[in-house]
């Protein structure tokens, strides 16, 4: 029988420490005891993940009887064009969308992102192989596909990694804006006109970095930080 | 033990609506809490899981609004009587009260566990509270010691699992009691919150401290209070002491979020939910309170609450909130959200603490000899906090410490506390060595 010298409390037989004060136990008379059964077990449960098989087969016959009668239908009756690969392709990005919620949920984050940048890569150039004009797809289609892709994986890096408040993140969203704005000004100005330059996103860039560099002043001063979060708590 | 059992013709519904309490429990779930609570009886000997099967198999038909699964309506939840195998008992864990999703265990929201002399039930508070718990963990415990050759008689908690459910056990007892005639407005502020590390997922740190109830009633009567007001004022003085420690921007009152038992003022033989919130609470900034004063304090709340007149009035409040037409024909996902955020911004931040107090445990004479003690733990928080509950039997008083946190200043402060009022308090705890320095 230990007892805490700091608590007072009796501990039970099996205990190595004072489970309130973490004071270990040196009991001289009982050290040569065997150690009792501890009162609670020692193996962890954990919860088994929810399985959608039912509505992830569901999900998948309806698009793939969708995509297999719009097949036909463009075969058999309204064979002008092959616009039904236009809704296949829909109906294969949904079904990737899907992957991460019903399909395969222990899939990661980022490569669920990776595979819906390629999907959606994949429909644009769908659209090209059916209007038969690829010229924006890889001057416009690829590089905003790739600039949004590659965006949302540093953003989500950022939220899931490092330690979030409404502060930081604050700053991510607003730097992610300010490259997003100029990403896409660059290459719809590289596409239209066969130059890099900005006009409109300058502005957004100015505002966004008077923001961003207002943001990280009163991160790195935890005076002001802690007086901004004070007063703007919700 | 061989011979075919029977299963007793139990009154069988097709659905049944969730109580007014039952409603909120399940829209507050997240992929890491469940509105979980666990009873545990200790026996002298022990458990045999086939047994243990073979009793829960028996018994719980005669519960039919526990042997249910959760179903979604357009505009409400509700319980469904679940035919599927189980549930089925399976050996302890370190970490109770996990999070327990609608759609898994085959539907079913209750579990079994069993620790060597120890039978563990955790039920999903949606099915009923406390005391209705009790009556199933107490009911299966008898049918188990009379597996095994005792003879057990049918008393109090211990039901008939012969018998047909009275309709009353099933019923929603706060609509039968829910007719004062003004709805007192729920009045709440911010309390202080226990600032403390958040544990990882799936961690529940588990604090016993197990005392002699004739010790704390003399402690508690040389206070002129009762056990309940006794250990409700420590837990006060603990959490303002905590308080006192932290460095926070701005003090807070400090207040408990305690159940009351409504079947004590309204007679009902439910197995539901039939219980109402007090908030006993102390405000530091009306200036520094001894412990007699918070004993005094707490004393005159319990005393000026807890009577039929006020309990009525705030289940009044409650179900008018429930019965509003507006409220009833919104789809549920928007009920959800209203619910989810109203709990979060107000409800959660209203009580630093919960503790509850299942009182003392009354067992028919023949099963006593068999059964050691009792322990309740109110559950995971729903924000990172310590919740209290106390049940005894016999001259045993447990008081079970259930958090989320890495540190364990509260129950230090709690526990030194009774120590210094010459109680005699034996620790457990789940918690693993050397995770946290002083």
């Amino acid at each position: 029988m230990s007892y805490c010298v700091n608590c007072g409390v009796e501990l039970d037989s099996s205990s190595v420490e004072c489970p309130l004060c973490h004071t270990p136990v040196i009991n001289p008379s009982e050290i040569l005891l065997q150690i009792k059964n501890p009162p609670f077990p020692k193996e962890k449960g954990s919860v088994e993940t929810v399985k959608r098989k039912d509505l992830a087969i569901l999900l998948s016959i309806v698009l793939i009887s969708t995509g297999v009668t719009c097949a036909l239908l463009n075969i058999l009756v309204f064979n002008q064009s092959m616009w039904s690969l236009l809704i296949i392709g829909v109906c294969c990005c949904i079904w990737i969308f899907m992957i991460p919620v019903i399909i395969y949920t222990r899939l990661t984050i980022y490569a669920s992102l990776l595979f819906d940048g390629l999907a959606l890569g994949s429909y644009l150039f769908l659209i090209t192989f059916v209007t038969q004009n690829d010229r924006w797809y890889f001057h416009l289609g690829i590089p905003i596909v790739l600039l949004l892709t590659i965006q949302t994986e540093i953003f989500t890096l950022l939220m899931r990694h490092i330690k979030i408040s409404i502060i930081t993140t604050s700053l991510y969203v607003f730097s992610n804006l300010a490259v997003l704005c100029v990403g896409l000004e660059l290459i719809i100005n590289h596409f239209l006109y066969g130059r890099l330059y900005i006009i409109w996103s300058a502005i957004v860039l100015t505002v966004c970095c008077i923001i961003i560099i207002s943001l990280i002043t009163i991160l790195s001063q935890k005076r002001l930080r802690e007086s901004i979060r004070r007063r703007m708590h919700f | 033990m061989n011979k075919k059992y029977i299963l007793p013709k139990a009154e069988k519904r097709s659905w049944y609506k969730l109580d007014l309490s039952a409603i909120v429990y399940p829209t507050l779930q997240r992929k890491d809490f469940s509105s979980v609570y666990r009873l545990s009886i200790v026996l002298k000997e022990s458990i045999q899981p086939d047994i243990l099967q073979l009793a829960i198999d028996q018994a719980l038909p005669r519960f039919p609004t526990y042997k249910v699964s959760l179903r979604k309506g357009l505009f409400w939840r509700y319980l469904e009587p679940n035919e599927k195998p189980g549930p089925f008992v399976t050996p302890d864990i370190s970490n109770p009260c996990m999070p327990m999703p609608f759609k898994l265990n085959n539907r079913y929201l209750i579990r079994f566990y069993y620790y060597q002399n120890r039978i563990s039930l955790e039920a999903h508070h949606c099915l009923g509270d406390g005391s209705g718990g009790m009556c199933v963990l107490l009911t299966i415990t008898a049918q188990y010691l009379r597996l095994l050759g005792h003879t057990i008689t049918n008393k109090g908690m211990v039901l008939d699992i012969h018998e047909t459910p009275h309709p009353e056990e099933l019923e929603d007892a706060y609509m039968r009691y829910a007719n004062s005639k003004v709805k007192p407005p729920r009045l709440g502020e911010k309390a202080y919150r226990v600032r403390g590390t958040k544990e990882p997922f799936y961690t529940l740190n588990i604090i016993d401290g197990i005392m002699s109830v004739s010790e704390v009633m003399t402690v508690a009567k040389s206070y002129k209070a009762t056990i309940t007001e006794y250990l409700n004022a420590v837990l006060l003085y603990s959490l303002l002491q905590k308080q006192a420690t932290d460095f926070s921007f701005k003090t807070r009152p400090v207040k408990i979020a305690m159940p009351v038992n409504l079947r004590r003022f309204f007679p009902s033989r439910t197995l539901r939910n039939f219980i109402s919130m007090i908030y006993p609470t102390i405000d530091p900034r009306l200036g520094e309170y001894t412990f007699e004063e918070i004993i005094i304090q707490v004393h005159h709340y319990m005393r000026y609450y807890i009577n039929d007149k006020f309990l009525r009035g705030d289940i009044t409040t409650n179900a008018s909130t429930q019965q509003h037409p507006i409220i009833r024909v919104v789809p549920l996902f928007i009920k959800d959200y209203i619910v989810k955020q109203f709990y979060t911004k107000v409800q959660d931040r209203n009580s630093s603490a919960g503790l509850t107090n299942m009182g003392a445990l009354q067992l028919p004479e023949d099963m006593k000899p068999f059964v050691e003690r009792f322990d309740i733990y109110m559950g995971q928080p729903f924000s990172p906090r310590t919740n209290c509950a106390i049940i005894s039997f016999e001259d045993v008083l447990t008081v079970n410490f259930a958090s989320s946190i890495v540190e364990s200043d509260v129950e230090r402060f709690f526990f030194r506390k009774l120590v210094r009022d010459g109680i005699h308090v034996k620790i457990e705890s789940n918690r693993e060595p050397g995770l946290e320095v002083e």
